[in-house]
Formats: C-alpha cells, structure tokens, sequence
C-alpha cells in the first residue's frame, strides 16, 4: 500500500517533470541547427559568378567544408583569408572548401574577390533557400561534411587559423 | 502507516478525523462542531512525510504554496509590461544600448536582469510549470479522499457526528412509530429533488453532490489551458514567422522548412481622401500624416516540384492566388499569412547619365538594377562606366572602410568608374575618372573629373511584411477555457446538501450540512418539518455567537 502510493506519487511527478523538462529543452535547443552534427547534408545546388552550377553530391567521397559568408561580414574576412592560404593543400588530400555568399548581387561578390584576392570559386545562395534549409542564422557558418555526405560539425561565428586547420584535417578522407 | 479502525468497524487511513462510514469523530477537536472541510478525510499529503517524493508532493499540495505561486506569476508578469519586450522594440536597435539610451538606468538593468525577454525566460516558464504542477498534484490530493469519503458514507451516522453538525436537533415529541415519520420526510424531500437513501429506517437525503466536483473540474480546463500553452513550444504545433518580400519577388516562406514558397505580384495601400465629406473627416483633419484605409498583398502561393535539389534551379509549381488583406489571410495546409506590415518605396533602380561640362551626353542613360546590378555598363559612343564597388547600406565600419550594413538598398551607394572612348577599360594599366555616389551625393574621388555621374531618376518599389502562422493549439485552448467555466459553473450555482435523520428511541434526530447556501438548506429543513412535522433544527454556529463562541468550523468549503 506505502509502496503503492510511493509508485503513483513518483509516477506522476516523473511525467510532470519530464513534459516540463522536454519543453524547455525544445525551447532552448535552437542552438542546434536544423543541419546540424550527426545528419544528413541535403543536397543542393549553387551557382558560380559565371553561373557555373554545381551540386554538393558532386563531392561525395571528399570532405566538404561548405562557408555560409558575407561581404558585410567581417569575421568571414578572417576566415576567408586563412582558407585563402591553405585550401590548395587540402585539395591534394580531397578536401573542397565551398565558399557559399547569402544572397548579394553578383558585382558585389566579385569585387569583394577582387579586392581581397582570394582565387577560389564563389558560389551565390540565390534567395537563400540553401542557407534556409540549414538554418543558417548568423554568419560565418561552416558545415564539415565528411566523404559520406554527413555533417560532422557546424560552427557559427569567427575562428582562429587554428581552429579552421583542425577542422580542415578531420575533413580528409579516411582521417 | 497503520489504518485506523472505527468502532463501527470500517478502517480510515491514517489521520483521518471523521469515520469514512459513521462519521464519528476519530479525533479530539476544538470546538463544538466537526471539521466538515473535505468530509474529514485525511489530507494524505499533511499526514505522510516519509522520502523526498512525499517531502515533494506535499510542497505542491498545499494551497498556501499555490497561492503564493499566483502571487510571484502575477509580479513577474507585470514586471514585464514595465518596459517594451525585446520584440516590440525597433528591429534594428541594439537591445544592450538602446533600453539604457530610452529608459535610462532602470532601463539598463532591466535589461541586464533579462526582463527585456520575460515571458520566454527558462524561470517564468518553471514558474508556470510549477503552477500546473501544483493544480494537478494539490486536486489529486483532495479530490481522491473526497470521491471516496462520499462514495462510502453511510446512511446510518454516529450519534456524535450527527451532534457536531451545524444543522441539528433532537424532537421533543417521543414516536410510537417513529420509522413512519421518516417516510413521510422522505417522500417530502423527495419532491424537493433529494436523492433519500433509506438503512434500517434511518434516512440521508443528499443533493446536489456534482456540486462538489466543480473546483476540480475547474482545474481540469486550466491543465488543458496550460498544456495548450506548452504545447506552442512545439513548431509541429505553433509557427509564428515573418516574411518580408518585394514586388515581383519570390521569397520561401519561414517557418515552413522549404515547403511554400511566397510571391508578391503588387502591394497597393490606399489612403483616405481628406476631401471625402464623411463621418471620419474630423478626425481625418487632426491627422499630420494620411491615414490607410486599405492594404492588400496580391500573392501567389507557390511549391517546390518534388524530388528537386534545394538551389538555383528550383522549380516553383503555382498552388493559388490571394489577396491578403488585414484579417483575410491566404491560409493552405494550416499556415495562414496575415498581412501586418509594409514598407514604401525602398530603391530598387537607379537612372544615371554621364555629363560633360553640365551638358547630358546624348544616349548615355544607364540604368543600375539595385538588387542586381551589372559589372559595367557600354553606353553610346563608346563610353564605358564600370562599378568599382557597390554598399547597398552604406556605412563606414570601425576601421574606416565603407562597407554595407546589410543587402537591402535602404541607403545605396556606388563608386564608378568613367571610361572614354579614348581609353580601353580592358586594360589593367588605365584608370578611368572615379566617383562616389548616392542620394544627394556626388563626389570626386579623382582629380579634375571631367565627367560627372548625375543620378536622373529612381524607382521604387514597396515590399508588403507578412506574418505566418500555423496554430494547432487552438482546440487545447478552447476545450480547456470551456472546461474551465463549466466546473466554475457546477461549482457556483449549485450547492451540495444533506440531511440526516434518524431514529433513536422514539425521538427524531436530525443533522443537515451544506457546503455552502445553508439559507437553501434550512428552507428545505422547513419544508420538510412543515410537510412531514420533522423538527427544525438550530444553527449552532449561530448559537456558538451568541454564546460568543467561536463559528470557524461551522462554514466549510468544498
């Protein structure tokens, strides 16, 4: 009977704290992404300033680091510049970095590469319905998707050289 | 904990007053009447203190705590509406300056204090919960001992119990057949629409009793109410997005993962006509600005075609046509967009022409798309202008480098660079004549310009601001507001009473007890004595008054 009441008091507040538990955790789990580690990368197609279009499954069986940036953007400078420097190196051992803008026009990104010298593809999200469906809020963004196709980390905000080497290496195949 | 056996042989839970059965007092109480409150039922909560689970249960049981959890949501929730909440402030203000900067230093700290996010802070969402938590646990804890206790009372009461009610008295007359009084009392209550149980000649008449179950009916609606509430957490359930799109855009529609797409076929808004003679000129007149009458988005409805790839080459399938207007939302698949906001004539083209010596060169009119703008323009003659660089928001950042806010053209500036005919824009060695322009703005940024950039004509466009929702809460709410009111119902306008009347050697006793109304009450007793010669009993409670007693027991709730 003592046992009894101990079961159904336990029970009830169990369910109570669980419900109440689960919707704060809803509520306060934007944090995760709508893509984000453990899923898998929906693919999609972007075009280039010269309106050379690829798609994200032409890289399967590379590691793909795909940069949502901006021109307006200044922690996507940084960044931009450290993979500037170094993504010829990791294109030898099957790394693609994508360099994804959010929607400017097309001078704009153009003369954002001329004046910054980078010599890599840009690709525009034309109405950011690739940045929509990865929930991309706040730039930068970068997504690491392994030679699978699955996202492995997303990362939001600025990052040393450092931290952009490291997540660079885990992208090379078979690592 | 052990049970408590009463002497006519039914056994209570452990602290309970009042025999379940008989009704005799199991315990000593202060004052002439018993503690009716709940039947006299142990309130399990106060009586077992045994783990944490009880230590737990018994916080929340307690009406006290629940009051008190009211009182801190009341403060909480008005603390909020002291200052704007983040949202309603202006959408590009920056919430840690701009309180301090409108509100000064109170306005800092409620700021710094979080209030600038009240109603979706992690505390007012435990205090809500801890709400819900105490209505369920604190009815469960009352209305299980008080469902049982009125299922099993007994006609036949313990002379004690009978004494200690507030409604009582003994005939003064001794009965040869006394059992045959009580018929009479019992076809006289049964025309006042008393259910009359009858054990051994004795007799209970008892209405009304669904009364009781009012309060946690009550709660009941208000769980439903604040499951509804939670359940908006849920984007399965609620949806609440805005979507802003231009004329002759397409823009997805938030909150829908990429299933809708929108399309703005044209914004109109009309004003009224201050000239109009018509009951609002009045008021028309003390207006500075016009006033809008109306304004609707003529949209278009669109989905991607299945089994595309997300990207530039997605195709749109058209779904269907409507004009949104103020409370005429287009509404397909359960989301609805409400037309809440515009905004007019923001830039989308500007016109340029080249000039030299304040003279227009014939045929050197070019139009700059702002949303899309070209790499260079060929214009007549041979001419060429190129844009160096393009801030559709222009500002200078920290590091005193113009650069743009944002993609919208709000405040668009363009540096170009003039090529003459006699000079080859292909050639990396030549430098054209450079300018900067923007509204009202044209500046030299080379020397002795010959040339000069003017700016002849823009146009505009208006971009409409729609909200989306998708509400399946709803039903929770109404269901649990139409629970709610009917226990307030069941609770209010009907009175639980009863009436005891038994036999004991010749003489009549009678008790009656109601939870509330016990005006209602004694007029039935009065009936009843008139009808059947029951005797009328005394209102002890009143009596104890003038006796100047104390009455607290006499009034009982629920």
């Amino acid at each position: 009977m003592k046992n009894r009441r101990f079961m159904m008091r336990l029970s009830i507040l169990a369910v109570m704290i669980a419900a109440v538990g689960y919707t704060l955790y809803i509520n306060f789990s934007e944090e995760r992404g709508l893509v984000d580690a453990g899923d898998e990368a929906p693919n999609f197609a972007v075009k280039n300033l010269t309106d050379d279009e690829i798609e994200l499954a032409d890289y399967r069986g590379d590691g793909v680091y795909i940069n949502f940036w901006a021109t307006y953007c200044t922690y996507c400078r940084d960044k931009m510049g450290y993979l500037q420097d170094h993504y010829e190196d990791y294109e030898e051992e099957g790394v693609k970095v994508l360099h994804v803008n959010v929607d400017e026009t097309t001078l704009q990104v153009e003369r954002h590469k001329e004046r910054f010298g980078y010599d890599f593809d840009m690709y525009i999200d034309r109405g950011m319905l690739v940045s929509n469906e990865y929930g991309v809020h706040s730039l930068p963004a970068a997504y690491l998707i392994d030679e699978n196709g699955e996202v492995i980390e997303r990362h939001v905000g600025a990052q040393t050289e450092q931290q952009v080497l490291s997540s660079l290496d885990r992208l090379i195949p078979g690592s | 904990m052990e049970k408590v056996k009463c002497e006519c042989g039914h056994e209570n839970p452990y602290g309970t007053y009042l025999c379940e059965s008989c009704g005799k007092p199991l315990k000593e109480e202060e004052g002439k009447l018993a503690n009716m409150r709940y039947e006299g039922t142990a309130r399990r909560s106060q009586t077992y203190r045994k783990n944490v689970v009880d230590k737990i249960w018994n916080f929340f049981s307690s009406v006290k705590v629940g009051i008190w959890i009211i009182i801190i949501l009341l403060i909480a929730s008005s603390l909020g509406t002291v200052f704007p909440q983040e949202m309603y402030i202006p959408p590009a203000a920056d919430p840690s300056v701009y309180y301090y900067q409108e509100y000064g230093t109170l306005g800092q700290l409620y700021y710094q204090l979080g209030f600038h996010n009240l109603y979706g802070s992690w505390w007012y969402i435990l205090i809500l919960a801890a709400l819900g938590i105490s209505l369920v646990i604190a009815s469960l804890d009352r209305v299980v001992p008080l469902y049982r206790a009125l299922r099993k009372q007994r006609v036949t009461r313990h002379s004690k119990f009978l004494e200690r009610q507030r409604l009582y008295a003994v005939s003064e007359e001794t009965y040869a057949d006394p059992v045959q009084k009580l018929d009479e009392a019992a076809e006289a209550l049964k025309k006042k629409r008393y259910n009359v149980r009858r054990e051994n000649g004795h007799l209970l008449a008892e209405k009304n009793r669904f009364a009781r179950w009012g309060p946690y009916v009550n709660h009941v609606g208000l769980i439903i109410f604040l499951i509804g509430g939670m359940l908006r957490f849920f984007p399965e359930m609620y949806v609440d997005e805005s979507v802003w799109v231009r004329e002759g855009e397409t823009e997805i529609v938030q909150g829908t993962d990429g299933e809708y797409y929108i399309h703005n076929n044209e914004f109109i808004v009309e004003y009224y006509d201050d000239e109009r003679d018509d009951q609002f000129q009045e008021a028309l007149e003390n207006q500075q600005d016009p006033v809008v009458e109306t304004y609707e988005t003529q949209a278009t409805l669109l989905k991607p075609e299945a089994g595309g790839t997300i990207g530039s080459e997605t195709d749109l399938e058209k779904i269907k046509d409507h004009d949104i207007r103020v409370n005429d939302p287009l509404t397909y698949d359960g989301y609805s967009l409400y037309q809440v906001d515009y905004k007019l004539n923001e830039f989308s083209k500007f016109t340029f022409a080249l000039e030299l010596d304040d003279e227009e060169i014939a045929g050197t009119e070019f139009t700059v798309d702002l949303n899309d703008p070209a790499m260079s323009y060929d214009l007549a003659d041979g001419y060429t202008v190129e844009i160096m660089e393009y801030f559709p928001n222009f500002e200078m950042d920290e590091n005193n480098e113009p650069t743009t806010i944002n993609r919208v053209p709000d405040n668009p500036r363009i540096i170009f660079e003039v090529f003459p005919p006699d000079l080859d824009p292909d050639d990396p060695d030549t430098t054209g004549e450079i300018s900067f322009l923007g509204v009202q703005l044209n500046e030299a940024l080379t020397e002795d310009n010959e040339y000069a950039i003017r700016l002849t004509d823009a146009d505009l466009v208006d971009v409409t601001g729609l909200t989306v929702r998708r509400d399946r809460t709803l039903p929770f709410l109404i269901a649990g507001g139409a629970i709610f009111m009917i226990g307030l119902i069941q609770g209010s306008y009907w009175h639980h009473r009863r009436i005891w009347a038994q036999h004991s050697n010749g003489k009549i006793i009678v008790a009656g007890h109601a939870n509330k109304n016990w005006y209602a009450l004694k007029k039935d007793f009065q009936y009843a004595h008139e009808q059947a010669g029951l005797p009328y009993p005394d209102d002890q409670a009143e009596l104890n008054e003038e006796e100047g007693g104390s009455s607290e027991n006499g009034s009982t709730k629920q």
